[in-house]
């Protein structure tokens, strides 16, 4: 019997099991093949609702659900975390060192918000990218703030771009409905010359930021925090004071990773932009955050990065000598409050323009909200075809290099 | 100042979060006297790095469009101001 391991049953694993338990649903009926999933964690985390969690005071437990009510009945979930992966000899090593041999390997293991890579941030800083109950600390300094400056803070790298600038409209937003925000200095400082990496999307943001009387520092990349002088001080040489620090912390690959050799000591995979397979195999792929490819960390990247390779992975079965090419896809949703909201959206070869914000693109969010369970399934997927196309290519190659081992 | 390594940073094909973003996760690593040669298809690379090159007070020793990308090397001068 052929296997095919997922390590990670987050946004991108989740998706990639029950898009292959679709395609290849008469192999692993028929005894032929075996799909594992490999997680320790209790709960599959939405993490966008981290926004609602640390602005809005939502509760966290409507943005989670334990990961079997969410795989397919052909995928077998084996709830413990990978150790080792060792690409050369094709296996995983799990629960204290029991040993799976694989024929194709996903590695979708994410990536960890680590405040503790930069001096001082762990102790000064709070943020809402690691967990749920880091998403609640905010909010409740952002409650029991009366006065004082705010300084959002992102350090690169770090998932979902959007998100700082998201942030800081939702801590205006707060401010002004307390009727404090007059009492209230709200500080972006970014490491970017703009306050959006994107020029398209900084022409939107930057007269709203300045509308609402938020501060931009830009080219701001921290180097480290003294707490005890409440000051954050740039590699460029600058240095901010604040009275709270809420900062994206500098993100990491996956242990595992790490502990591996795969991914250097930061933990981010090799991985080629189009094909999504780890370089120099041609059996194992890399999808969402835990990669190194220049894209946005993103939920919509490991999604349809997770499409791509349920495809490329069904073709090498099949031997069909197809070879699924990601195009870079992004189409992620920017807040600005006030019910407003914009999409990121481009390709690897498509950068994102200008638009102009909207209510409708606001409510468009709020239901992704809900419909990421669904999502997860793979039931929205005709759909997506429909309204945006594949995220890849196809080309058809003309040797075995793409056939079934 | 001694002469260093030369970082090769491949940022092709990124918009968002754009060239910066893999530019810096090199620049930290980096020691003074070491280079990034950095590869770009954003338009905006070329005036997001001099205006950071500036700020930070690392030197461009090389910036020009080659086929359908942008080479921008940095001699890291200075580390944290
Ligand atoms: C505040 C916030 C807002 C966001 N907003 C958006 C948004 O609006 N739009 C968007 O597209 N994205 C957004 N994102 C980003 C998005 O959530 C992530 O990019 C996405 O979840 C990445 O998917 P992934 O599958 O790569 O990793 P994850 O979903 O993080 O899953 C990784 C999984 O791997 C597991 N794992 C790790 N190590 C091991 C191991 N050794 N063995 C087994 N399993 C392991 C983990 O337990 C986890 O379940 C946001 C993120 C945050 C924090």
């Amino acid at each position: 019997m052929r296997r095919i391991a997922i390590i990670g049953a987050g946004t991108g694993g989740t998706i990639l099991a029950n898009a292959l338990a679709k395609k290849l649903r008469t192999e692993v009926r028929g005894g032929r093949l075996e799909i594992v999933v490999f997680d320790g964690s209790e709960s599959h985390i939405y993490q966008p609702g981290n926004i609602d969690i640390a602005f809005r005071g939502a509760n966290p437990k409507a943005f989670r659900r334990p990961p079997t009510q969410l795989l397919s009945r052909e995928v077998k979930l084996l709830k413990s975390p990978v150790s080792r992966i060792d690409l050369e000899n094709r296996a995983v090593i799990y629960d204290g060192g029991a040993k799976m041999g694989y024929d194709y390997l996903v590695v979708a293991t994410g990536s960890i918000a680590a405040p503790e890579i930069i001096p001082g941030l762990a102790q000064a800083s709070l943020n809402f990218h690691r967990s749920q109950e880091d998403a609640v600390r905010v909010w409740e300094a952002l409650s029991a703030f009366r006065r004082g400056r705010i300084v959002v803070l992102p350090a690169l790298p770090h998932k979902c771009p959007p998100s700082p600038v998201e942030a800081v409209f939702l801590i205006d937003e707060l401010m002004r409905k307390r009727s404090i925000r007059k009492d209230v200095e709200i500080i972006y400082a970014t490491p970017y010359t703009r306050a959006y990496p994107a020029h398209g999307i900084a022409d939107v943001v930057e007269p709203e930021m300045e509308k609402r009387g938020i501060t931009t520092y830009t080219l701001f990349n921290i180097d480290y925090v003294d707490p005890a002088a409440k000051k954050v001080y740039s590699l460029e040489g600058e240095e901010l004071a604040y009275d709270l620090l809420i900062a994206i912390p500098p993100h990491r690959g996956a242990d595992v990773v790490i502990a591996s050799g795969i991914g250097g000591e930061e933990g981010w995979i090799p991985t080629d932009k189009h094909t999504l397979k780890i370089k120099g195999h041609d059996d194992a792929y890399a999808i969402g955050d835990a990669t190194d490819i220049p894209i946005s960390k993103s939920g919509v990247v490991a999604h349809l990065e997770a499409i791509t390779t349920a495809e490329s992975i069904t073709s090498q079965i099949h031997g069909t000598g197809k070879v699924y090419l990601y195009n870079g896809r992004i189409n992620c949703p920017l807040e600005m409050g006030g019910r407003k909201a914009v999409f990121v959206s481009g390709t690897y070869v498509k950068q994102p323009e200008r638009q102009n914000p909207s209510t409708t693109k606001y409510l468009m969010k709020r239901l992704f909200n809900r419909l990421y369970w669904t999502m997860l399934s793979g039931a929205l997927e005709p759909i997506f075809n429909i309204y945006l196309g594949p995220p890849y290519e196809v080309k058809v190659v003309a040797d075995d290099a793409n056939k079934s081992p | 100042m001694k002469w260093g390594v030369r970082h090769v940073v491949d940022a092709r094909g990124s918009f968002c979060p754009g060239p910066i973003t893999e530019l810096i996760k090199a620049y930290r690593k980096a020691q003074p006297g070491d280079e990034i040669e950095l590869l770009a298809t954003d338009p905006a690379a070329k005036s997001d790095v001099a205006a950071w090159a500036a700020k930070s007070k690392n030197e461009i020793v090389e910036m020009r469009e080659e086929q359908g990308y942008i080479k921008i090397v940095i001699r890291v001068a200075s580390k944290g101001g």
